[in-house]
């Protein structure tokens, strides 16, 4: 299997990348500040809510949920369209691998650097947190922290695949922003405006079954559904509203609503975010002359 | 089996037409000199026993195995040095052999290889501060990582001075000794002329010319060239000349004898011309198998125009 060996090669490349260091130091003090401020404000505010580390972990989906996507594009953009612009996809090709081997290695390293890089900002910001705070709830940070790799490797993904989409790295630098400003920043706005015009321009006082799993397309929604979904108890208490991100979307997952508007459907989304770049990404990539 | 075997290959960019019915056979064992000049289809056609690239039309076969179909077959059994690579600025030297060896699989010692095409001295720095010669002979320590039975090299001396080439000229003969057929591409005659036992010319997508050196000579009448001035000179002693053995022509040329070079040492020549009338000076033209290479690949061009 020499994806592990891609894997790796790429790993030592990209890990001594200055741009991915200044990313792991602006992410860690952006950590660090926002922990203290989400665990400082309150008092100094007078409220009468105290700091958890339930409540901490949903306030780091909030920074995690925009880290991530901004670091993956500023990682894994050039990771095959800047191979083949500069023509060390050569030197890969030729050794005894294959371009589906290649593009797998490279999805793994890349996704491995981005782990390492925020592995060390959450360890920072969470660990200065649980001090602050005084209190660490184990199992919830271990669900949350695989939650994020998992969200960390679909976004490396994502990325990867578009990269493998082409052979300029202008291009990939354009698909990658286009679907960051798309999926991330326009999301809330488009599938409401869909609603609006669907519902003779106007926004109706209830909000139908299909907008939340539609909200949920945003891969960051997804990511912060899957962690509701999987410590709904530290969510209830934290009171995150999952979709809360979605504006208005207050389609909140009654028994007997359908499975969709459950939050479980962001872990769906999520591997559909895994599974539909990579078959996109192996399928252009492979056709393409290098 | 043939190491290289092309039959009807071609391929189209659009309107371009890159390579047209290729056809050609390289055999086991041979050292195979591809060559043309810029841009005459020489890179394309190597991209496509790569896999790089797809033919719009013909096949590649590499050691009996599908350039296409069955590319990891290839890759597994040959080296490679390709044309306009760029190493991995980050990673050394040593870092790219070690990169070689685990994915061909093999047990063996980067330092050796590096040694062995003379960049063990830098084999800690990163690769990215390598000159154009050192990543050279880098890629070709890359290249010879498993011990392949078939070493594809597009342009090898590219960026190497004269020694270098000469270091490189040296490695693919011992290559060659030791079993491993060599494919190269060069636009440069000389480099080709120097080791290689068969050559093909390819200009603008078609093959013009395939035959060892000796035969591209033979088929041209261009072989070493004196210019001699003697003595005396006159039509008498012209004929004498041209019955010497290891006289190909002879002929008189602005008052002094010309005369073509054929199986034996210029030396032996000059001697027995000496004999024939006293040599006063001689000037040598190399080998003019550059020429032959210019004539070919302009005739076309003068041909479509």
């Amino acid at each position: 299997m020499t994806w592990t060996a891609v894997a790796k090669k790429d790993f030592r490349d990209a890990v001594q990348s200055r741009a991915l260091w200044a990313l792991v130091g602006v992410f860690v003090v952006l950590s660090v500040l926002s922990t203290y401020a989400y665990v400082e404000a309150p008092a100094l505010l007078g409220a009468a809510t105290e700091a958890t580390f339930g409540g901490l972990i949903f306030f780091t989906i909030g920074l995690v949920g925009l880290f991530v996507p901004l670091s993956a594009i500023v990682v894994c953009y050039k990771s095959l369209a800047g191979e083949r612009e500069l023509g060390s996809i050569k030197l890969l090709l030729s050794l005894p691998t294959t371009r589906g081997q290649v593009f797998v290695g490279k999805v793994v390293g890349r996704a491995t650097v981005l782990a390492f890089g925020l592995g060390v900002g959450l360890v920072v910001g969470l660990g200065v947190g649980a001090a602050l705070i005084g209190d660490l709830e184990a199992v919830a940070l271990v669900v949350f922290v695989l939650a994020t790799l998992s969200f960390v490797a679909v976004y490396a993904t994502i990325v990867v695949g578009l990269s493998a989409t082409t052979g300029s790295t202008s291009r990939a630098t354009t698909l990658a922003l286009g679907f960051f400003v798309v999926f991330e920043l326009l999301w809330d706005a488009i599938p409401m405006g869909i609603l609006y015009v669907l519902e003779g321009f106007s926004i109706p006082s209830t909000m139908p079954d299909w907008l939340y799993p539609l909200l949920q397309l945003s891969p960051s929604a997804a990511y912060f559904s899957s962690v509701v979904a999987l410590l709904p108890n530290l969510a209830d208490a934290a009171n995150a509203e999952s979709g809360q991100s979605g504006a208005g979307a207050q389609a909140a997952a009654d028994a007997a609503d359908p499975f969709y508007t459950s939050p479980e459907i962001g872990i769906a989304i999520l591997l559909l975010w895994l599974l539909v770049p990579l078959a996109v990404g192996y399928y252009r990539f492979d056709a393409s002359d290098l | 089996m043939a190491a290289i075997e092309l039959e009807g290959l071609t391929k189209r960019f659009g309107d371009v037409v890159a390579v047209d019915g290729l056809d050609l056979t390289v055999e086991e064992g041979e050292i195979f000199g591809f060559l043309g000049p810029n841009g005459a289809g020489k890179s394309t056609t190597i991209d496509i026993l790569l896999d790089f690239i797809r033919p719009t039309g013909g096949t590649a076969t590499v050691l009996g195995y599908d350039a296409q179909s069955e590319g990891l077959a290839v890759r597994n059994r040959i080296g490679v040095l390709p044309d306009a690579y760029h190493v991995y600025d980050r990673l050394t030297g040593r870092q790219h052999v070690e990169f070689a060896i685990e994915m061909k699989g093999v047990d063996e010692d980067p330092d050796a290889l590096l040694e062995r095409v003379r960049v063990a001295d830098a084999a800690d720095r990163k690769a990215g501060g390598y000159s154009k010669g050192m990543r050279q002979r880098l890629i070709l320590a890359m290249a010879l990582v498993g011990d392949p039975e078939l070493l594809i090299l597009d342009e090898p001396s590219t960026g190497l001075d004269p020694n270098g080439a000469r270091e490189m000229r040296e490695i693919i003969r011992a290559e060659n000794d030791r079993g491993t057929t060599v494919f190269f591409s060069s636009h440069i005659m000389e480099q080709v002329e120097a080791v290689c036992d068969r050559v093909a010319i390819i200009d603008d997508g078609h093959l013009v010319a395939v035959d060892t050196i000796d035969g591209l000579r033979d088929a041209t009448e261009v072989g070493e060239t004196l210019y001699v001035y003697v003595s005396a000179l006159d039509d008498s002693v012209l004929e004498r000349v041209r019955t010497l053995e290891g006289v190909g022509t002879a002929a008189i040329d602005d008052g002094r004898l010309r005369v073509t070079v054929d199986g034996v040492s210029k030396f032996a020549v000059l001697h027995a011309i000496d004999e024939i009338t006293a040599v006063q000076d001689f000037s040598v033209v190399e080998s003019s198998l550059e020429d032959l290479f210019v004539r070919y690949t302009n005739d076309r061009q003068e041909v479509e125009a």
